[in-house]
């Protein structure tokens, strides 16, 4: 009698024949077969031209991943789905991009569930790089610091270079060899301050590198980001709002020359300026250089015309003037002659002219003395007759005449009865002949 | 010892100052030779400015360099 612990012995399958039922339905199921699927790639690795990865979808709000499945594109396809992946979005298949893939679900027994991709939409891709691109530029077009480095006044040759690259970098070296080998002898400073220029440690690196040179800021008149020179890998990281952020608002021009002729980062359109390639940020350097040495050709040309053409003018002046001094001369000496004749000719006329003048001046101030002179005598002499009237009307003979009489004491005329006093002897004056009496009596 | 601490931007303005000044018609010859004298030593601080390799500058740079 076999036990229920028999009974089911009896029915366990193994493993492989129970993969093979989970394969069976799974391999053969319609709806899990070509089917595309919007995912984000994360951990891909290329390992014998296979291209394993996850296919995750995060909640868009927290970040936490909600699903998560092995993926493989083997070798037959991939070389194909990277070469029409990198046509369209100028970037080669990686870790954390959104991707829109065509899979099918793949059981197999050893190996386990794994989705194989078939084909991808790499405008999906692209589309997602160009929205996250265009967040980014939005939120620094609302802050308003997008265009402030390419505002930023440049120096009229830079010549301190700071660069930030990874040390060993072709790009590093092409840009290095250009600079010391210009062939106008123009001299360059470079600081190399080292970055991780690709991988999930770019973003940190850079800002850091940024952060050491803002320290020397002083010393420098460009910053100069270069990368490349080597195969193309993902730039996804440039794609950053910090690292662009912080590009824009460096108080020092940023050259930018990170990646290839279809590669646009979000620092490409904050950057003072953008290039292609670091032997390209090398020729502006050295373009700049050049521009300053013809300038000063053209301001030493230009003094030497200035000095000959203003000694060939001052040549010219002299001769004219030299050549109009004799006529000049003459032209002077004429005039005075003609000058001093008409004076010597004026003089004596002149001279006549003035003594008549002031003799018939002379003769009416005689005239006008005579008159003025009787005509004062003839007033005296009415003022006298008049004067001699009055003097002959108030003389006391004339007084006396009128019957009135002058009384005199001790020789003093009497005019007050107070003067005198009873006894006193007076003299009375009449008109004719003189009488003397005795005052009797005085009052006033 | 001037011309040391002239910048490069200095010199070029006044080189370009000397120029109109001399290019102005009512220029007298008198300062002629002053000029020319001075935009030639101009010139010299701005090419050497140029071309000449500043040691100093070189050896801060390398320092700075080293010490990453």
């Amino acid at each position: 009698m076999p036990t229920l612990f028999d009974d089911q012995m009896s029915q366990a399958m193994t493993l492989s024949a129970f993969n093979a039922r989970i394969k069976k339905n799974i391999n053969n199921q319609a709806d899990l077969q070509y089917q595309w699927v919007q995912a984000e790639t994360s951990d891909v690795q290329v390992r014998r031209g296979h291209c394993y990865m996850e296919l995750i979808e995060k909640n868009p709000d927290t970040g936490a991943t909600v699903a998560k499945t092995q993926a493989v594109a083997w070798a037959s396809v991939f070389a194909a789905l990277n070469a029409k992946f990198h046509h369209v979005t100028g970037q080669q298949f990686a870790s954390g991009m959104k991707v829109m893939v065509c899979v099918s679900a793949n059981f197999h027994e050893q190996y386990g569930l794994k989705l194989v991709v078939t084909d991808i939409y790499p405008e999906f891709t692209l589309g997602d790089m160009e929205r996250q691109r265009r967040e980014i530029l939005d939120r620094l077009a609302r802050e308003g610091v997008i265009d402030m480095n390419k505002t930023l006044p440049w120096p009229l040759v830079p010549q301190r270079i700071a660069v930030i690259s990874a040390a060993g970098a072709a790009g590093y070296g092409d840009f290095m060899n250009q600079l010391a080998h210009n062939a106008y002898g123009l001299q360059f400073y470079t600081c190399l301050f080292t970055a991780m220029m690709q991988g999930a440690n770019t973003v940190p690196s850079v800002l850091a590198a940024l952060d050491r040179i803002n320290a020397h800021i002083d010393l420098f008149d460009c910053v100069v980001v270069i990368r490349g020179g080597g195969a193309t890998s993902d730039l996804n990281s440039f794609d950053n709002y910090d690292l662009a952020a912080v590009i824009a608002q460096f108080p020092i021009p940023v050259i930018v020359g990170i990646g290839h002729e279809r590669d646009v980062t979000v620092l490409d359109y904050v950057a003072s300026v953008r290039v292609k390639t670091p032997t390209a940020a090398a020729e502006l350097l050295i373009q700049r250089g050049t521009d300053a040495l013809s300038h000063l050709t053209d301001l030493s040309n230009a003094i030497v015309a200035s000095a000959r053409e203003m000694l060939a003018h001052s040549r010219e002046q002299l001769a004219y003037y030299s050549s109009l001094l004799p006529a000049a001369a003459r032209r002077v000496l004429d005039t005075s002659r003609l000058r001093l004749e008409g004076y010597a000719r004026t003089i004596p006329l002149t001279v006549a002219g003035r003594i008549a003048t002031e003799r018939t001046h002379l003769q009416h101030h005689g005239e006008r003395v005579v008159v003025a002179a009787g005509q004062h005598m003839e007033r005296q002499r009415l003022r006298l007759e008049a004067l001699s009237d009055k003097v002959e009307l108030l003389s006391p003979r004339n007084i006396l005449n009128r019957g009135y009489s002058l009384t005199m004491c001790h020789g003093r005329y009497i005019t007050s009865a107070d003067q005198l006093n009873p006894g006193d002897t007076i003299t009375v004056h009449l008109k004719q002949g003189r009488a003397r009496a005795i005052v009797a009596e005085s009052k006033c | 010892m001037e011309e040391q601490e002239l910048t490069y931007t200095q010199a070029v303005t006044e080189l370009e100052d000397l120029v109109k000044k001399m290019q102005d018609p009512e220029c007298s010859i008198d300062n002629l030779s002053e000029y020319t004298k001075r935009s030639k030593e101009l010139l010299d601080v701005c090419r050497k400015r140029l071309t000449a390799t500043d040691e100093a500058l070189k050896t801060i740079l390398q320092d700075i360099e080293g010490a990453q």
